[in-house]
């Protein structure tokens, strides 16, 4: 049964459902071109453990995010205990009782532990800070998530996993009657995880309404009494944990037709283009071997944060890897060491080029116009005081070839849409004359026309020769798009298909699940390609 | 090792080498300068950093929260010239000049915080804009200060100069307002990360406006001491100390990227500045070479300094 479906008229929830302590009524939240969140109804009940799952950007911590004061709904209603309310900022929905972990770390380097977790909500005696309560009170809450750092330790020289485990003993030592935990177990051994399990069943126990936000699996089933599915910012469904098995729960997550936006492939893969023998990304992570062909789309998948984004920028010198040993073979054959050790700008010289997740920032000169931004591509190999010459030619046609929506090349990029923008970092590497493109998120924050453009403009680039190495978020792009899959879970390479024969359920089961699954399917070693 | 590190202190900006400019230069100044020991040579160090370790600990505020406040010496020659305004008394002047200190404070904070300029643009232009003021109000040195300040500024008690008293009451107060006041906390938290103290609850850009109020509101305490201490009021007094209270925090080894700093740290960047004056004055070298030296001395106490913020 759907929450949604129990309530189509959108008479105020809390009258039908006294249990429901929390209400986010049709709540709709935009980023852009892109719907963050589209009309979801979500009721949190007292005494309850309320897993909310999903895909990466299904909504679940827009979600999250927007009862705990961080944005604001752009429509929709929330209530909490039967009272309208309306965050306007992050210590609105504390003095509510909204109390939240967030996924990203939101302790502060320069603070102790005992500052950090009364950050916001100091404890005053006789006018001044009581630093003697923050003391006696982190401490009480450090024992509870069994943590042996001390109140008076900076966060900073604390490990990833201290500070998650500071961070939840921070959510739960707060006065709150609603929490929320967003991805708490990122970097949590068993133990610890354990040990979470225990402090949230006593939250249960002492009548609070608890949301976990996860994509892991085993938690949600584990901790949970229900569980509401996201879906690209759509409500999928909301359903009592007992009613569900793992394999209904990731139909659920994936399910989706798959547009008719991808171009057809072509049998055109040829030479190699990066023979990479050996990369490790950081110390300590797992060492990467793939090799990545001419006329191929190459996709790296998996969950956010598994070591897919620093392979990728560790391979092009955006970060310096801790050993890597490339070679970078030529369309004539010419084949030359890369080292993205001496970074990014030597790896691009070798006619590799880079699309950055975030263009805006990482990639494009927004004040620029089209004509300065594309032309920085043929540019780059020149010498530092050469003249820079004329090259409208080139960047008129290379806005013809890439269909661009722009009044003239002087228009300025930041007020291109998110798709055309795209399109203006491509067309500085096609420019440029790059064979070889490394590209992460290749449509983020695209909207679906332009989308498929860029996915055709991808297609003829490797018809032609080219190469393209991509990691996506989006699971429905990577097996559209791509020629050769690799799935990777903690940094390791753990499953290599071809694009044709992959479904989201095997990518999912492999990027979700530390077993792979025992339906006979052949795992390869993902270095090996045929 | 790890306790050692994550003793809270290191986020005060202190670090040996830091420490250790002061006594150095105490150590050479002894033998080198003849009388640099002597009480009255002490005494007239001590009136000669007081103003400037004040207006330090104002910057060193604003720094803390990732800012910069170069208008800080504009506003304390303001102040002299308000309090030397013939036949105001000085219960009129004394809340003008702090009024005016606050709405500088509050226009710079304002256009850092919200409209979000670049504090160095900001402030540099209230610097400009406070000094064009001030040399209205008053465009000679001159005037008269009303003579129960002076004797507040110079005098004695029980052989102890007063200049010092201001010092380590300014002192005192900058350490309960960092250490055990909620506005304190949150200054670092701001500075630390703008974007996580928001997540926090914290309102980032009323703590952002009120460091630069009150730093403004220190630059007139500092102003206060050095119109007491001329007897004048002098539109240029306050001229060299926008640097001069950068370069001392510097010293100190506050850090300008935000999240670093403290009252120890500011006072004994101060200190080391007001030593190097102080120490050159008695070796009699020129004042030109002064500055050249002072240059130098900065560069190599930030070299010494590791650069990182906290666990980052």
């Amino acid at each position: 049964m759907s929450v949604a479906e129990s309530m189509p008229d959108g008479s105020s929830a809390e009258r039908q459902d006294p249990s429901g302590v929390v209400v986010a009524q049709n709540v709709s939240k935009s980023f852009g071109f892109t719907k963050a969140l589209d009309n979801v109804t979500i009721i949190g009940k007292a005494g309850a453990v309320h897993a909310i799952t999903g895909e990466n950007g299904a909504g679940k911590s827009t979600f999250m995010k927007i009862l705990a004061g961080v944005y604001r709904p752009d429509a929709g209603r929330i209530f909490i205990k039967g009272r309208e309310v309306q965050f306007s900022s992050v210590h609105d929905a504390l003095v509510s009782g909204v109390s939240s972990v967030f996924q990203e770390m939101m302790l502060l380097p320069n603070l102790t532990v005992a500052e950090n977790m009364f950050l916001g909500r100091e404890p005053m005696s006789r006018g001044t800070l009581s630093r003697r309560i923050m003391m006696r009170e982190s401490r009480d809450a450090l024992a509870r998530v069994g943590l042996e750092v001390r109140p008076e330790w900076l966060v900073g020289h604390l490990t990833v996993s201290e500070k998650q485990l500071v961070e939840i003993a921070k959510g739960i030592s707060t006065d709150a009657s609603i929490f929320f935990f967003d991805e708490p177990t990122a970097s949590l051994n068993n133990t610890e995880v354990e040990r979470l399990e225990r402090l949230i069943d006593g939250l249960r126990a002492q009548g609070k309404v608890i949301f976990y936000v996860s994509h892991r699996l085993e938690e949600v089933f584990k901790f949970c009494d229900t569980v509401t599915v996201l879906k690209d910012g759509k409500h999928v469904a909301t359903l009592p944990r007992a009613s569900l098995d793992e394999d209904q729960l990731v139909t659920l997550m994936v399910g989706r037709p798959v547009q008719d936006l991808f171009p057809r492939r072509k049998k055109c893969r040829s030479s190699l283009a990066l023979d990479v023998r050996s990369l490790v990304p950081q110390q300590g992570a797992a060492e990467v071997r793939l090799q990545l062909h001419r006329g191929e789309i190459l996709g790296l998948c998996g969950l956010e944060g598994q070591g897919q984004r620093e392979i990728l920028r560790s391979l092009i010198g955006v970060i310096k890897p801790h050993e890597s040993d490339i070679t970078r073979i030529s369309k004539e054959g010419d084949a030359s060491p890369l080292v993205p050790e001496a970074g990014v700008v030597s790896c691009l010289r070798k006619g590799v080029g880079f699309v950055p997740e975030d263009r805006k920032v990482e990639g494009l000169y927004p004040d620029l116009s089209i004509y300065e931004n594309v032309a920085l591509g043929p540019m780059n190999r020149l010498a530092l005081f050469r003249l820079a010459p004329r090259v409208a030619e080139l960047v008129k046609k290379i806005m013809k070839r890439m269909h661009l929506q722009a009044s003239s090349m002087g228009q300025p990029v930041a007020s291109l849409s998110g798709g055309n923008q795209q399109k203006v970092m491509l067309g500085r590497w096609f420019a440029a004359g790059v064979d070889t493109l490394i590209v992460e998120q290749p449509t983020r924050g695209v909207d679906i026309g332009a989308k498929a453009e860029i996915y055709r403009q991808l297609r003829n680039f490797t018809a032609s020769g080219g190469a393209v190495l991509m990691i996506s978020n989006e699971i429905t792009e990577i097996i559209g798009l791509c020629d050769r899959i690799i799935v990777v879970r903690q940094g390791l390479t753990v499953f290599e298909t071809a694009g044709s024969a992959a479904t989201e359920e095997i990518l999912m089961e492999y990027a979700l699940k530390d077993t792979p699954p025992a339906k006979g399917k052949k795992k390869k070693g993902a270095g090996t390609s045929s | 090792m790890r306790q050692f590190l994550s003793r809270s202190e290191s986020r005060s900006g202190l670090s040996p080498s830091i420490l250790a400019i002061p006594i150095l230069l105490i150590l050479i100044l002894i033998p080198a300068a003849g009388g640099f020991a002597s009480w009255e040579n002490l005494s007239n160090l001590s009136s000669q950093i007081a103003a400037l370790v004040i207006v330090s600990l104002g910057q060193m505020l604003v720094a803390v929260v990732g800012g910069l406040d170069l208008s800080v010496g504009s506003v304390i020659s303001l102040v002299t010239c308000v309090l030397a305004t013939e036949g105001w008394p000085l219960t009129l002047t004394l809340p003008l000049a702090f009024a005016l200190g606050a709405s500088v404070g509050l226009i710079n904070g304002w256009g850092v915080a919200v409209m979000d300029i670049n504090p160095i643009v900001m402030t540099l232009s209230s610097m400009t804009f406070v000094q064009g003021v001030t040399l209205v109000w008053r465009n000679v040195p001159g005037g008269h200060i009303p003579k129960q300040l002076p004797f507040a500024a110079v005098g004695q008690t029980l052989g102890i100069p007063h200049s010092l008293l201001w010092l380590v009451l300014c002192v005192l107060v900058l350490t309960v307002v960092l250490r055990h006041t909620r506005f304190g906390l949150r200054l670092f938290a701001v500075g630390g990360n703008s974007a996580s103290a928001r997540l926090n609850g914290i309102p980032v850009r009323r703590i952002t406006i009120s460091a630069y109020v009150v730093c403004s509101m220190i630059a007139v305490v500092a102003g206060v001491y050095m119109a007491a201490r001329i007897g004048s009021g002098d539109p240029k007094i306050g001229a060299s100390f926008g640097l001069d209270s950068v370069t001392a925090i510097a010293m100190g080894g506050t850090q300008f990227s935000g999240g670093i700093g403290g009252v120890a740290s500011a006072t004994i960047g101060a200190l080391s500045l007001g030593l190097i004056s102080n120490g050159m004055n008695l070796l009699g070298v020129s004042t030109f070479l002064q500055s050249a030296a002072k240059g130098v001395v900065l560069v190599i106490a930030v070299c010494a300094q590791r650069r990182k913020s906290v666990g980052v």
